[in-house]
Formats: structure tokens, C-alpha cells, sequence
């Protein structure tokens, strides 16, 4: 029984200088467990760059996606008093985050040792592609080459082939934003002991190496770096990526052991190979992968891969259907976790927004409110929270300060 | 509370009783400076006989995948599959503040050791279970091993060339993934337990956890558009690709910002690059097949780290695909101090990853695996008070 709203960081105010992936969806992460998140822009030159993926800047589905549950302020921070207005700002801040290069912050009067004067149990933090310190600091990054300098590309890929592959994806702003909200919960948790506040720098491509430490130990225990190995498993044979019925459709099978070797034999209705000198036993399977895979290839294109997955998974032998988009919209378990948070009338067209990984007992997530439009909430921030008054704010709009 | 200046959060005590899908969770909690007490059955975690080992370590202290899973834990043994287990793992509950569990939805039950059974032990307990699918549903028991929750998550589907399969991440990154989505249940849980002294249970599922991944769902809920695998092209740009270098390959990602200056660095370029119309992203990324093969002519007579530090001086992102040694040799990764060395009792002295952040600058050294019960006596002794003779009764009777 999920009876009331899950809001365990309510209270909590955020003051995030995001962009693009890593940094506004580890805010929306703080957001959507009821975090107050105040997502700084400029519109001189500081907006966020997937705004620029919708017709407008308030209608990229993309933005709205990674910045749910945000409010939005435009601060011009090249000007001497949006600086100030920042500062005023985290005098009532928890948390400071960004995903600028490093020193950007510093060169704008902002820097950690200010932030720190104004308000000294404050949280910061950094997450920098290639950390704040070291030689190449500085150097530009963006999540696709960081998997390639963290070593992820070079090992995603299938065996033997002569050009790298890797991933389109962006995978350590996905690492990164959910490790980066971890650490601000823990630094939150920390602050409540000593009192103080804390830095965190996150350096994006060390959490991608440390989502492959293994291969990292292999390295440097045996002397020699592991090869790309595809979708093979050393515990598993056969395993793999099969083709199913239809354009691009594709299922997944594991086999552990001999027992589930032999159910998968008798569900292909091919219980002779149960028991075949070249396949009854794992080291026989091992030296037999191609053929294996032949076989099961054979079974399996004819087939829808629901019915591969249903049929081998209901004998207790791990399949999987390979899902795109549309199968995940449809995919009855997530829909039985109630996973997508549904904007039925949004200002774009109806959407719905994967929710995350997490169930907490008695408890709902969201409703996780639409972004406002850009620099909507400027003046109720600054009115409210900092107690400017009316002709403080005109005059800072008329300076050209809240833009 | 005193807390070290190197580790984010001390002060709270895991019993990590979870197999290879949540073994991420309990070292990345303790990479936060939990106090992690990892419980296996008195034959061994099974992830001890995986793969790869040490050379000339083959045995249950050997596997480096056990060793990474479970550096810096504690490591005690006891069955819990045996009533005198189960009641030492309860007096263990009343003294933790979160019990971290990845078996089969149904296991805990069978054993008698539910969250309420276990809140009975410990009213503000926090438990984290991880599992495939999630704790219920019509796919809560289905078999889920990394490439099977891979697939269903979605990110299988856009990973790897056009030309192939669908191709798997290194290591069990579905896993890595959730436990790390996990972590963040076990903060938010303490969280909530420091304002409002109650648990709470967490259930956590790998492929929830990763179904956010790559826009993959959204795109299609927003857009109606499928994203599908495309090596590593990037959607909306080009030059965005892995491109031949002498030694290797390059990524780079050239958005029309770096387009002017990219052409500026390959001075020799060919002329037709210089026609206005490729300096829109679209028209280039239109063109893309096109457009990958002339970059390669320019970028193959370099080699890759030199490359690098040639576009880069010219604020064009550029990286060199690493190795993982590439990675742990760059100058770079070197003055960051993020290897560091651990002496394990059976492998010896190596190099090991540390934490991935810094915390007021500073960074915990890393530390081994423990070996097959290594830490029973502490824990036993120090936690529940047993004495070396009652250790010994219950190593006789297979309980530790």
C-alpha cells in the first residue's frame, strides 16, 4: 500500500548550476525525493543546451525530462549583482551543485572559498568530466569520450573485431547522476554530525573506471588488459543475442548449468542434444560455442522473442526479450511498478517520464511537477527567500540582472 | 560523531548479505565510509570461483571479481540456512542500520527472515533488496542474470553496430547500475531515519534502475521514435565518432561550435569542407557517412594521445579510446592519485582503483577483499560477545 507522497528531502534546498545530462538529472534526483532544487540560468549566453532540442527553450522534451520537479531563475552572473543575488542565494542553500569546467565558478567570484565564507555548512559540489585537478582538467569533454578515455569503449564491443564500437550513449552522465545525488545525501547526513559542510569533486571519468574495476584489476594483477568479449560470459555457455521474428528483433538466453541445458533442449524439442558428447557438459559446451549458437539461433528466428522469453523463463531459464522504446512503454512490469510518471496534457503533448529504480514501503513517488518556463519562478525567489523588495527587483530587472 | 576528512560518511554499520547483483552496493557504501560487514555461507560467496583470477591464484581467494565486489568489507561466515544462523543474524540486525540483500523476491520469507520479521530485531532498520525485476509482478521471478536485465532495461537495444548483434557493456554493468541506484535508497533511507526514527524497506530493481538510461523509453513516449544502435555515432552530430589514429582510435565530438576550428587545425582539409552548409550540426550529421572518412584521412596520421592534446589546446573535445592500462598510465589519471596499492593476503601487493570523488580534496586509500571468514572472530567477539569456545561450537556444527 503506497499511501503517502515519498518526500524524505523536503527541506532540503538545492542550488544547482546544471547542464545537459549528468548535472540537471542528478538535481531532478534530488527533486523528485522533494529536494527544493532552484536551477540556475542566463539568458546571456548561460541557458541549458538541451533547451535547444524543442521549438522553444521551454519545450525541449529532453530538458523537461532530466529537470523535472525544478524551479527555474535567470541570473545574469556577469554582472556584479548576480553575483550578489548568488550569494544571497547560498546564505540559504544546502547544496551548491555544477557541472561547469572547472574554475568557471572561481572566475566569476563564486568560488568554493566564497561560497564556504557565505555559508559555512554548505554542500558542494563539482562533478567535472576529468576531475578539478591534474594536467588535463581542463580539457573538453563530453560523455561519449569519456567512455572512450575511461577504457569502457575499448571492451564494448564483440570479440575479435578490427574497429572499436562502444556506445553512442552516454553512459558516465548516467553513472554520474546517480552517484552524484548519493554523495550530496551523504554529505547531508555527514553535516548532521559535524555541523559542517563539505566539497565533493566527482570526477566523471574516474566513476566510469570504477564501474569496470574488475577489468581494471586484471590489468593490474595480470599484467595484461582483458579483451572485449562481447555478450559472452565465462559462467555461461551458450549465452548470447539471438534473432528473432521481425525487423531488429532480438532476445537474450543464459545457460548456466547442465540441468537448464537440458530444459532448454527439451523446450527447443531437441532432447537428444541434451545428452550429445559435444554439449552435455559445460566444458563440452565450451568448446562447442558456435555450434551451440547455430542451434539456438535456428530456434529462436522463427519465434517472437516475448514467446522465446516467456517460454524458456517459465521452465526457469533466464531469456530476455532485447526491448526498444516501445517495448519498455509497454513492458508489464514496469507498468506493475507503476514506473512512468504520466503528463497526460503537458504543454508539449502527452509524455511520460521513466520514474527510477527505487520502491520505498508506504510511500509513492510524485507527483514530480512540470519544469516552469524558463526564469519563471525569478521573482518569487527573490522576493520570498531572500526578501528583496518590489523596487530592489525592478531595479535589478531594469539592470538587466535577472535575465 | 567523529568523521576522518578522507571518507564521506562514517558511523553507520551494513550487513551486506547479497550476491554478485548487489555485491556493487555493499563496496560502493562502503567506498562512502560505511562500515560494511559482508556475510557469506561457510563454503564461500560463489563470486569467489568466477572469473578472471590472479594468475597462479586459482582458488576461492583468487577471483578478482570477488576481490573488487568486496574490498574494504568485513568478511564473516555464517549459514543461514541452519535456525542457529538465522538467530546470530538477528542479534547481528539489532546492532546494524542496514541490511543489504540482492537474493531471488521469496528467499528472506522462506527463511523466516522478512523485513518484519527483521524490524522485530531492530524497529529503525533500513533493509535495501535488490532483485531483477522488483519484489512483485508478473516478472519477479524470472531468471536475472546481467544480460538478460540488460536487455530489458533497454540499453542492449541501442548498444553496438548496425552490422551486428546487439552488443553488452563490459563486466555486469546492469548490476553496477542498481546497486549504485541502490546506495542512493540506503542515504535516503537514513535520511528519513535520522528526521523521523523509522525504517523503511527498499526495493530496488535492476532493470527499473537502468530502464532510465539513453532517453531510451522517453524518446519513444515523447518523439514516437525509436533510438536503435549505431556504433558509436551520436544522434544529432558530426563529426561525433571514433576515428583511426596511428596507434588507435580517437572519440570526438564536434558540434558547430568546433566545426570552424577543427577545419582551422587540419589545414590542408579539402575545400568542399569549407562550404557554409556544413556548418550546421544537422547537415553534417545528415551527411555523416560521408563527412567519417575524410576526418579519418586527417586524423590517421596522428597518433591518439597527441591528437588529443592537439584538439583539446583548441577546445575541441577529443579523447584517445584507452585500454585500462592506457587509462592507468595517462599523466593525468597519475598526479590524481587514483590508484592506489593494496596488499591482499593471497594475491599480494597490486593496484587498485580508488573512490571516484574527492572529498575536501582527499581520498581514502583502497583496501582488500577479506578472505573466507577473515573477520569472524572481530565480529562475533566484539559485536555479539561470543566467546573463542562457543565460535569454535558453532564452526563444528557448520554454523560459521
Amino acid at each position: 500500500m503506497n499511501t503517502r507522497t515519498n518526500d524524505i528531502l523536503k527541506g532540503i534546498r538545492v542550488l544547482a548550476f546544471t547542464n545537459a545530462y549528468a548535472g540537471p538529472y542528478a538535481g531532478r534526483l534530488m527533486a523528485q525525493y522533494g529536494a527544493n532544487v532552484i536551477k540556475v540560468e542566463s539568458k546571456t549566453g548561460g541557458l541549458d543546451t538541451f533547451r535547444h532540442f524543442g521549438k522553444d527553450v521551454d519545450s525541449s522534451p529532453r530538458f523537461i525530462e532530466c529537470n523535472l520537479g525544478t524551479r527555474s531563475i535567470t541570473v545574469n552572473l556577469k554582472h556584479p549583482s548576480g553575483v550578489q543575488v548568488i550569494k544571497d542565494l547560498t546564505a540559504h542553500s544546502d547544496v551548491v551543485m555544477e557541472n561547469f569546467r572547472p574554475g568557471v565558478l572561481n572566475r566569476l567570484g563564486l568560488g568554493e572559498e566564497i561560497l564556504r565564507e557565505i555559508n559555512p555548512g554548505v554542500i558542494i559540489l563539482r562533478m567535472p568530466g576529468l576531475g578539478g585537478k591534474g594536467p588535463k582538467s581542463s580539457y573538453g569533454t563530453w560523455g561519449f569520450n569519456l567512455t572512450a578515455y575511461s577504457g569502457m569503449t575499448h571492451l564494448w564491443n564483440h570479440a575479435g573485431q578490427e574497429r572499436p564500437v562502444g556506445s553512442q550513449g552516454v553512459y558516465p552522465d548516467h553513472l554520474s547522476f546517480i552517484v552524484a545525488p548519493t554523495l550530496l545525501v551523504g554529505a547531508l547526513l555527514r553535516r548532521r554530525f559535524t555541523g559542517a559542510g563539505v566539497t565533493i569533486d566527482l570526477a566523471q571519468a574516474e566513476a566510469t573506471a570504477y564501474s569496470m574495476g574488475v577489468s581494471y584489476l586484471e590489468t593490474a594483477v595480470n599484467g595484461r588488459d582483458p579483451e572485449p568479449r562481447g555478450n559472452s560470459d565465462p559462467m555461461a555457455v551458450p549465452q548470447g543475442c539471438y534473432p528473432c521474428q521481425g525487423e531488429d528483433r532480438w532476445c537474450v538466453i543464459s545457460v548456466r548449468d547442465d540441468k537448464e541445458w537440458s530444459k532448454l533442449c527439451a523446450v527447443m524439442g531437441k532432447g537428444e542434444l541434451a545428452t550429445h558428447p559435444k554439449f552435455a557438459n559445460f566444458e563440452a559446451r565450451s568448446c562447442n560455442v558456435s555450434e551451440l549458437d547455430d542451434i539456438l539461433r535456428e530456434w529462436t528466428q522463427s519465434r517472437s522473442p516475448e514467446e522465446v522469453m516467456n517460454s524458456l523463463q517459465s521452465e526457469g531459464i533466464a531469456a530476455g526479450v532485447v526491448e526498444n522504446g516501445a517495448d519498455l512503454m509497454d513492458d508489464l512490469q514496469l507498468r506493475h511498478r507503476e514506473y512512468y510518471l504520466d503528463y497526460p496534457t503537458s504543454t508539449v503533448g502527452a509524455m511520460e517520464v521513466p520514474r527510477g529504480g527505487l520502491q520505498f514501503s508506504d510511500m509513492t513517488d510524485g507527483p514530480v511537477s512540470f519544469p516552469p518556463p524558463l526564469g519563471h519562478d525569478t521573482e518569487d525567489i527573490l522576493r520570498d527567500l531572500l526578501g528583496y523588495d518590489d523596487e530592489a527587483i525592478s531595479q535589478l530587472k531594469n539592470e538587466g540582472v535577472l535575465s | 560523531m567523529d568523521i576522518p576528512g578522507k571518507s564521506l560518511l562514517s558511523g553507520y554499520r551494513v550487513l551486506d548479505i547479497s550476491t554478485e547483483m548487489g555485491a556493487f552496493c555493499g563496496k560502493f557504501l562502503r567506498d562512502l565510509g560505511l562500515d560494511v560487514i559482508k556475510i557469506e555461507p561457510p563454503a564461500g560467496d560463489p563470486l569467489r570461483h568466477h572469473p578472471p583470477f590472479a594468475k597462479g591464484h586459482e582458488n576461492a581467494e583468487g577471483s578478482l571479481r570477488f576481490a573488487y565486489l568486496n574490498a574494504g568489507k568485513q568478511g564473516i561466515t555464517l549459514d543461514l540456512e541452519k535456525s542457529e544462523g538465522r538467530k546470530l543474524f538477528l542479534k547481528l540486525v539489532e546492532q546494524v542500520d542496514v541490511v543489504l540483500d540482492s537474493h531471488d523476491p521469496g528467499y528472506l520469507k522462506s527463511l523466516n527472515l522478512d523485513y518484519n520479521v527483521l524490524q522485530e530485531s531492530h524497529e529503525q532498520l533500513i533493509v535495501v533488496a535488490l532483485s531483477g525485476f522488483g519484489q512483485t509482478g508478473p516478472y519477479a521471478h524470472f531468471q536475472a542474470p546481467d544480460i538478460v536485465t540488460t536487455a530489458m532495461s533497454g540499453l542492449l537495444y541501442v548498444s553496438g553496430t548496425p552490422e551486428l548483434p546487439p552488443c553488452m557493456p563490459p563486466e555486469t554493468q546492469s548490476y553496477y547500475y542498481a546497486s549504485t541506484y541502490a546506495a542512493f535508497g540506503v542515504m535516503l533511507g537514513l535520511w528519513q531515519r535520522e528526521k523521523t526514527a523509522q525504517g523503511v524497506y527498499i526495493d530496488a530493481s535492476v532493470q527499473a534502475s537502468l530502464a532510465i538510461h539513453e532517453h531510451v523509453a522517453f524518446t519513444y513516449s515523447a518523439e514516437g521514435r525509436l533510438v536503435k544502435r549505431a556504433g558509436s555515432q551520436h544522434q544529432h552530430v558530426a563529426p561525433a565518432n571514433l576515428f583511426r589514429c596511428k596507434d588507435g582510435y580517437i572519440a570526438i565530438f564536434a558540434t558547430h561550435r568546433h566545426w570552424p576550428i577543427l577545419l582551422e587545425v587540419w589545414e590542408d582539409h579539402p575545400e568542399e569542407l569549407d562550404d557554409p552548409r556544413w556548418k550546421t550540426d544537422m547537415e553534417r550529421r545528415k551527411h555523416a557517412d560521408w563527412l567519417n572518412p575524410m576526418i579519418e584521412s586527417f586524423t590517421s596520421r596522428y597518433e591518439k594521445e597527441a591528437l588529443s592534446d592537439l584538439l583539446q589546446k583548441r577546445g575541441i573535445p577529443g579523447l584517445p579510446v584507452n585500454t585500462p592500462s592506457d587509462f592507468q598510465r595517462d599523466p593525468h589519471i597519475q598526479e590524481r592519485n587514483f590508484f592506489g596499492q593494496v596488499d591482499h593476503p593471497e594475491i599480494g601487493c597490486f593496484q587498485q582503483l580508488r573512490v571516484p570523488f574527492t572529498v575536501d580534496g582527499e581520498r581514502d586509500a583502497p583496501s582488500p577483499a577479506p578472505t573466507l571468514g577473515q573477520h569472524n572472530q572481530e565480529v562475533f567477539h566484539q559485536m555479539l560477545g561470543l566467546s573463542n569456545q562457543e565460535l569454535e561450537a558453532l564452526a563444528s556444527e557448520g554454523v560459521v
